[in-house]
């Protein structure tokens, strides 16, 4: 319980700004679409009704339904539990290399730490497009191909700011007074390291959450990640494009959840950035 | 006499061109305070880290109990580990930010395989002993207060039945209404457990009072040490005369006279030839720029680095 | 009695924090005599830098409530407008830091910090003239080669000098009140003690008043004419210095003294049992009642005032006659 604390604390402080409250009421009804998309949607998203196709929207249909006469509303709902178990073990993914990197650079001779940094240089500076074009020529177009693709795109991020947050750390006392008790390295890293470095981590980690969406939808909608009939945004904003010439219902609404995703996460990421920096937090 | 507890031979430590501590030999007597200091950059905390063999030695030597430092350090140091602690100066910092002090007090247990049941029973009376409320185990270091801060670092280092304390500045930070209670702790469980002490503090007052020997170190070397109250009565070195006269009196009627140091602490880069503090030495002769002293025995228990010893009386 | 430069009033000042609302200070009542240096001693939590920031009307965002009168030569300071006040810091009132790096704009030299100054006291005056002020005065507080130092950053300089150049600039201020926040604790005894000299010797020089903050009360004893004992956001006793350490008015000044560790003490180390009071859970009554070993009822009902209780002096303790 006593672990909960300052969660139920830091959330709190979230929402005592407007633009944080609304950004975690959009993250709550994003995940809730996502884990529960089978119960929330209303028909079976790649079910085809030909006879149906591009339904304006109705009590049966509230978005209405798209080229093939699937029921647009449950494809989004679905497309949410995509966009998100890919962000999050991407951003999983990301956080645990560039952390581990990170503390390594932080703890390795010079000649080392350069090598790890020269390693993030070349990933930041290396065009994901192109990345992922070489990724997907050799393994073919598939979901768990976006997670690599977004996973090694954002480790440098992640490495940056774990190494930063160590150096600070590394002469503290606290960690002194390990080392004079006798502790070795290993428990020096994880039960003391870690605890006070997570916290901007995790911060970065809610920040990185759209961008993995819209590297998702990009490269979906361009061939090279979620394949069809799979309900990915960016599917969906590619079939919508592609028949944009008989309804613009579809592009605009798996455009507008896409944004509104977007500018969710980013908001709940700087709110509980400013929730969880001490300094900000004591001008309140 | 007994074999000293510690003893640093001819020890030096050089980072880059910086010579941080410099042909120091020194023993740590079992069972008494050793005092030590100086001012900033004067080498005391290289001293310390280098008796916790958080610092290698560039020249000489440091042995505990008889055995070279060296040899306690290889495969891990947990045994020496339990024999020295150290309380650190900073004592809230040195608590895990996010830990609980209950946590926090745990880990020497946890570290070294201490039977949890025991350990713990063992923390239960070290707190009673301390004075700190049992409710703070349940507490994150930054609510507590220093005092109780430094008692938990007392705490930590206790459970694991040291046998040599360096403190660290205990005082620093601590208001004078608390500095005494934290004095009397670390004197009683002196006389208790036998502990051996090496304290370093700047404030001249609380050396004087509660160490037996005192060293005063300047610019990684040092220049005086001897029993402390015969170094406080009549100090043998000017840079301890001058130290000592810097110390203000509550009491018109006590205060001296002051003597106040020309200059700047040379930089450890670029020391000195000849003796180190000549450029500041208010009776420095022509022969002090030339020839460096050694550390040697001016009377019975009191080594003096200075040509001319007792040349600069207190001030009256 | 010596004719008063500044005389504060019932100040008070409070705080919002997480926990709650703090009172800083309580009802503080404190002259300070023109020419004088008055010496401010408390421990951590006294309150002792917040009454310095009133001074200087420095103060953080958080305070919701600021009473009180701070008379500065007949003008409230409590009731200037911000740009009236700010006219009077760096001019009329100055300020020395423990730590004068944080003072000191790391960007700028010497030179430009003692000019900026020298500029606000006469506008229009020559740049060239201005740095052979400037330099006149590096070597008024004995800093070598001042020339040379003119052109140097803040980083370049020890601590011992940096704190030189911020009493330089403060006596280039010619200020009538001169606030000095633990101007030495940071420096090593050697240099402290060339510092102490140094405004031992200038304290002639200087035509206004000193306001001396420290927790060393062996220095507030040799460099002060009056002290100002405070405890828990308040002023327990005030006087001349010789006078309060020689036979203190107020237990918490005993039993600060009696905490000292002074020459040639022996037996086992005083110290007052208890925690300061916390700001927002303040005791009814005495604020040193919980801690005080005289304490009666009285003194946990009823908060005694700051009041006279000998010529120049006055103790807020309603047994301060018997402690004598």
């Amino acid at each position: 319980m006593t672990a909960l604390r300052p969660l139920v604390q830091v959330l709190r402080q979230v929402c005592g700004t407007v633009p944080g409250a609304l950004g975690f009421a959009i993250v709550l009804v994003v995940l809730g679409a996502a884990i529960f998309a089978p119960w929330v949607a209303t028909h079976d998203p790649d079910r085809l009704d030909i006879m149906n196709r591009f339904a304006a929207p109705s009590a049966a249909h509230w978005l209405g339904t798209d080229h093939l006469g699937r029921d647009l509303y449950s494809r989004l709902v679905h497309g949410a539990s995509i966009a998100m178990a890919v962000a999050l073990s991407a951003i999983a993914a990301a956080l645990t290399a560039g952390t581990l990197l990170g503390i390594l650079a932080a703890w390795m001779p010079p000649r080392g730490e350069a090598a790890v940094l020269i390693l993030f240089d070349v990933i930041s500076s290396f065009p994901s497009l192109v990345l992922a074009l070489a990724i997907v020529a050799v393994f073919g177009p598939s979901t768990f191909m976006v997670v690599v693709i977004a996973g090694i795109t954002l480790t440098p991020h992640f490495g940056r700011v774990a190494r930063a947050q160590v150096l600070t750390l590394r002469s503290a006392p606290f960690l002194e007074a390990e080392r004079i008790l006798g502790a070795g390295l290993p428990r020096i890293v994880f039960r003391h390291i870690l605890p006070n470095i997570m916290g901007p981590l995790i911060v970065l980690a809610s920040m990185d959450i759209p961008v993995v969406i819209t590297i998702e939808a990009g490269l979906s909608f361009l061939g090279l990640g979620v394949r069809p009939p799979l309900a990915s945004w960016g599917v969906l904003i590619q079939d919508g494009y592609q028949y944009l010439s008989d309804s613009w219902v579809p592009v605009v609404v798996s455009s507008a959840a896409l944004a509104v995703a977007t500018l969710g996460f980013t908001l709940f990421g700087e709110a509980l950035r400013d929730a969880v920096d001490p300094r900000i937090r004591q001008e309140r | 006499m007994t074999a000293p507890l510690a003893l640093f031979d001819r020890a030096s430590v050089v980072f880059g061109r910086a010579r941080a501590l410099d042909g120091v030999t020194l023993a740590l007597p079992r069972g008494a305070i050793t005092g030590l200091v100086g001012e900033s950059g004067s080498g005391k905390t290289t001293l310390c880290r280098a008796l916790l063999g958080l610092t290698p030695l560039s020249e000489g030597s440091v042995a505990f109990d008889g055995t070279d430092l060296r040899t306690h350090l290889a495969g891990g140091a947990k045994a020496f580990r339990r024999r020295v602690q150290m309380l650190l100066q900073d004592a809230v910092a040195s608590l895990s930010p996010r830990m609980t002090i209950g946590r926090t007090l745990e880990e020497p247990l946890h570290i070294h395989g201490i039977d949890l049941v025991e350990g713990r029973a063992r923390l239960a009376a070290i707190l009673r002993r301390l004075g700190l409320p049992a409710d703070i185990a349940g507490k994150f270091p930054h609510q507590i207060s220093g005092g109780q801060a430094r008692r938990v670092g007392v705490a930590r280092a206790l459970v694991m039945r040291p046998e040599l304390i360096v403190a660290d500045e205990p005082t620093a930070g601590l208001d004078v209404s608390v500095q005494g209670e934290l004095l009397n702790l670390l004197l009683d469980l002196q006389r208790e457990l036998g502990l051996t002490y090496l304290l370093v503090s700047h404030n001249l007052n609380v050396v004087r009072r509660i160490t037996d020997r005192t060293a005063v170190m300047y610019l990684g070397q040092i220049v005086e040490e001897a029993p402390t109250a015969p170094l406080f009565r009549r100090p043998a070195h000017p840079y301890t005369t001058a130290l000592l006269s810097t110390n203000p009196s509550l009491h018109a009627a006590q205060r001296r006279g002051r003597i106040v140091l020309q200059g700047e602490i040379p930089s450890m880069l670029a020391p000195p030839p000849g003796c180190r503090f000549h450029t500041r030495c208010p009776v420095a002769q022509s022969r002090c720029m030339r020839d460096a002293p050694a550390l040697k025995e001016a009377e019975p228990g009191r080594r003096v680095r200075c040509h001319f010893p007792f040349s600069l009386p207190l001030p009256s | 009695m010596t004719a008063l430069l500044v005389s504060i009033r019932g100040l008070t000042l409070e705080a919002r924090t997480a926990r709650g609302t703090a009172r800083i200070l309580s009802d503080i009542d404190l002259d300070i005599g023109r020419g004088r240096i008055l010496g401010i001693v408390g421990e951590s939590g006294s309150g002792k830098s917040s009454l310095a920031s009133c001074l200087l009307r420095l103060l953080p965002a958080n305070v919701t409530r600021l009473d009180g009168v701070v008379d500065f030569a007949g003008t409230n300071l409590l009731a200037l407008d911000e740009p009236a006040m700010a006219a009077w810091r760096g001019t009329r009132i100055a300020m020395i830091f423990q730590d004068p790096m944080t003072a000191l704009n790391p960007l700028f030299t010497i030179g430009t910090h003692l000019v900026d100054v020298i500029r606000r006291r006469t506008p229009g005056l020559p740049r060239r003239d201005a740095l052979t002020r400037a330099e006149a005065m590096l070597e008024r507080v004995a800093i070598a080669d001042p020339a040379q130092r003119l052109a140097s950053y803040p980083h370049e300089l020890s601590g011992g000098m940096r704190q030189r150049v911020m009493i330089a600039m403060a006596l280039l201020a010619g200020p009538e009140l001169l606030l000095a926040d633990e101007p030495t604790t940071a420096l090593d005894a050697t240099v402290e003690a060339q510092i102490v000299a140094l405004l031992e010797e200038l304290r002639r020089d200087i035509d206004g008043s000193i306001v001396f903050i420290s927790h060393h009360l062996g220095l507030v004893a040799q460099l002060c004419d009056d002290i100002c004992v405070m405890y828990g956001g308040t002023v327990v006793e005030t006087g001349p210095v010789a006078e309060v350490l020689a036979a203190p008015r107020h237990p918490y000044t005993r039993a600060l003294l009696a905490c000292e560790i002074d020459q040639d003490d022996s037996g086992r180390l005083i110290s007052i049992a208890g925690e300061v009071p916390d700001p927002i859970a303040r005791p009814p009554g005495c604020v040193f009642a919980p801690r005080c070993d005289r304490a009666e009822p009285r003194c946990r009902s009823e908060a005694p005032a700051l009041r006279v209780v000998a010529p120049d002096r006055r103790s807020a303790c309603h047994f301060a006659e018997t402690l004598a």
